[in-house]
């Protein structure tokens, strides 16, 4: 199976801070990796370099083959992304925002993919409705079809479930169930059980380094608790 | 909640040209600004307040031609001014709710991202000036009537223009994320256009007073500007992936 993720010897450093440090892991296509740890962890900063919205400092990154530095904009076409802001517009309706994204992509048939993703996340009856309107829970779930509007085979999570009631992270959970065939996640998450339910792939990252990278099911379950109480207990950079 | 298979979910995508990203980005900005008219009131209102503090101000000049040698700089204070509480407000929505941040997730050039918002901050200036630059003779008509070559005001404001809204754009992505925006966007914006801004009055002047003033300073100091424009929005186009990375 090919590799949807690379990450090799990737730093980032702001001044004399080093957020993240040697950090390497593969991760084949169709994987599901969730990213744990502490607040300053670097979780986030390597979630950015992923996306190509920061570089590295050191090291490099391939998606789906294509080195993240290079050739950012193909990567780009490749990926998307839900992040703790919505990047939605809050004067333009949920249908419009998609579709506005949806166009910058060159995805066909916009306005269709924008109706039935916002199906998908339950919010079809509100799509002509300004997304200043909605809660923090219905901005959530457009900001994730918005991320689904190119079709990514490689999609970054960053918190997803922060502001869903339990009907939209049971609604989320559909969704990523739906999409989740020959696509590639990447979540960060403070939610060790709802990260362990969903993930295959294991990233436990503390003070900026990878304190374990695991496919799920190699990892005792005992030993990664004990692990994670340890780093969420003393982890913060 | 309905659930999908995953066959509407799939797409085949086929990669926009970039003329057709500036459209969609272009529409957003006049689409948004018709649904909110944030800048063109904040702008147009500020404009007026302008005038009348000119108003107040030169309401004990003496009547005649020296007022036209002025005017056409007090003119250019009111753009500048005006043009500066638009740029700073341009880009506060792109980045209220991180738009920016999925705009530069879009695989596009990132220049396209500054061509659309120069575009739309031009459309919005010359708005406000189309409204405010006749009022503001209106307001002076009793002080000095302007030559009959007048009309020509039209090819500075819109040369000063087109370099303002270059310009602009490209500093306020930069003071974006800076602590006291406001003032710094005007501490780099003044210097920067000062060039295009003395060339503009000399050929606003020049159109007002007409006859021997309007043959020795117009062309020049217009095709200065001109030139400005060209070289300024060149250097703003190439910078911008390096300035939003």
């Amino acid at each position: 199976m090919p590799d949807a993720i690379r990450v090799e010897g990737v730093c980032k450093t702001f001044g004399t801070r080093k957020a993240v440090d040697d950090i390497s892991f593969v991760l084949p296509e169709g994987a599901f990796l969730t990213i744990f740890g502490p607040n300053g962890a670097g979780k986030t900063t390597l979630l950015s370099m992923l996306s190509t919205l920061s570089r590295p400092s050191k090291g490099t990154i391939y998606i789906c083959g294509i080195d993240a530095k290079e050739e950012s904009e193909s990567v780009r076409a490749s990926i998307g992304v839900v992040s703790h802001s919505s990047m939605l517009y809050p004067d333009l309706t949920a249908e419009e925002n998609l579709v506005l994204y949806g166009r910058l992509y060159g995805v066909p048939d916009v306005k269709n993919r924008a109706v039935n993703l916002l199906d998908a996340v339950g919010l079809k009856h509100r799509r002509l409705d300004q997304v200043r309107t909605f809660s923090r829970g219905m901005i959530q779930r457009v900001s994730i079809a918005r991320a689904l509007m190119n079709d990514p085979r490689v999609v970054l999570f960053d918190e997803p479930y922060s502001g869903l009631d339990p009907h939209a992270t049971q609604v989320f959970d559909n969704l990523i169930s739906d999409v989740r065939k020959d696509r590639t996640f990447v979540m960060v998450s403070h939610d060790l059980k709802k990260g362990m339910q969903l993930a295959d792939h294991v990233l436990l990252m503390a003070r900026g380094r990878a304190v374990c990278f695991g496919r799920k099911d190699k990892l005792e379950p005992d030993e990664l608790n004990h692990l994670y109480e340890q780093t969420i207990g003393g982890g913060v950079a | 909640m309905s659930r999908t298979t995953d066959t509407p979910l799939k797409v085949e995508r086929k990669h926009p040209s970039s003329f057709s990203q500036y459209k969609v980005l272009l529409t957003k900005d006049l689409l948004r600004e018709v649904r909110t008219k944030e800048m063109l009131v904040s702008m147009g209102v500020y404009a007026l307040l302008v005038i009348v503090v000119f108003g107040v101000a030169l309401g004990f000049a003496a009547p005649g031609t020296d007022f036209l040698e002025v005017s056409g700089g007090l003119l250019w204070v009111m753009v500048v001014f005006t043009s500066l509480l638009g740029l700073n407000r341009s880009f506060s929505v792109e980045k209220e709710c991180g738009c920016l941040e999925g705009l530069l997730l879009a695989p596009m050039d990132r220049g396209v991202i500054f061509l659309a918002k120069a575009t739309s901050n031009l459309i919005f200036l010359l708005i406000v000036e189309v409204i405010a630059v006749p009022l503001f003779w209106l307001f002076f008509s009793s002080v000095a009537l302007p030559a009959e070559t007048a009309p020509l005001i039209a090819l500075p404001l819109l040369v000063g223009s087109v370099g303002i809204a270059g310009v602009g754009t490209l500093l306020s992505t930069i003071t974006t994320n800076v602590k006291g925006k406001d003032v710094m966007l005007a501490l780099l914006f003044i210097p920067v256009v000062f060039p295009l801004l003395y060339a503009c009055v000399a050929a606003t002047v020049a159109v007002l007073v007409g006859g021997d003033v309007m043959a020795e300073s117009f062309a020049t100091p217009l095709a200065l500007a001109a030139l400005y424009d060209v070289v300024m929005i060149l250097i703003s186009w190439f910078l911008y992936d390096f300035v939003v990375s």
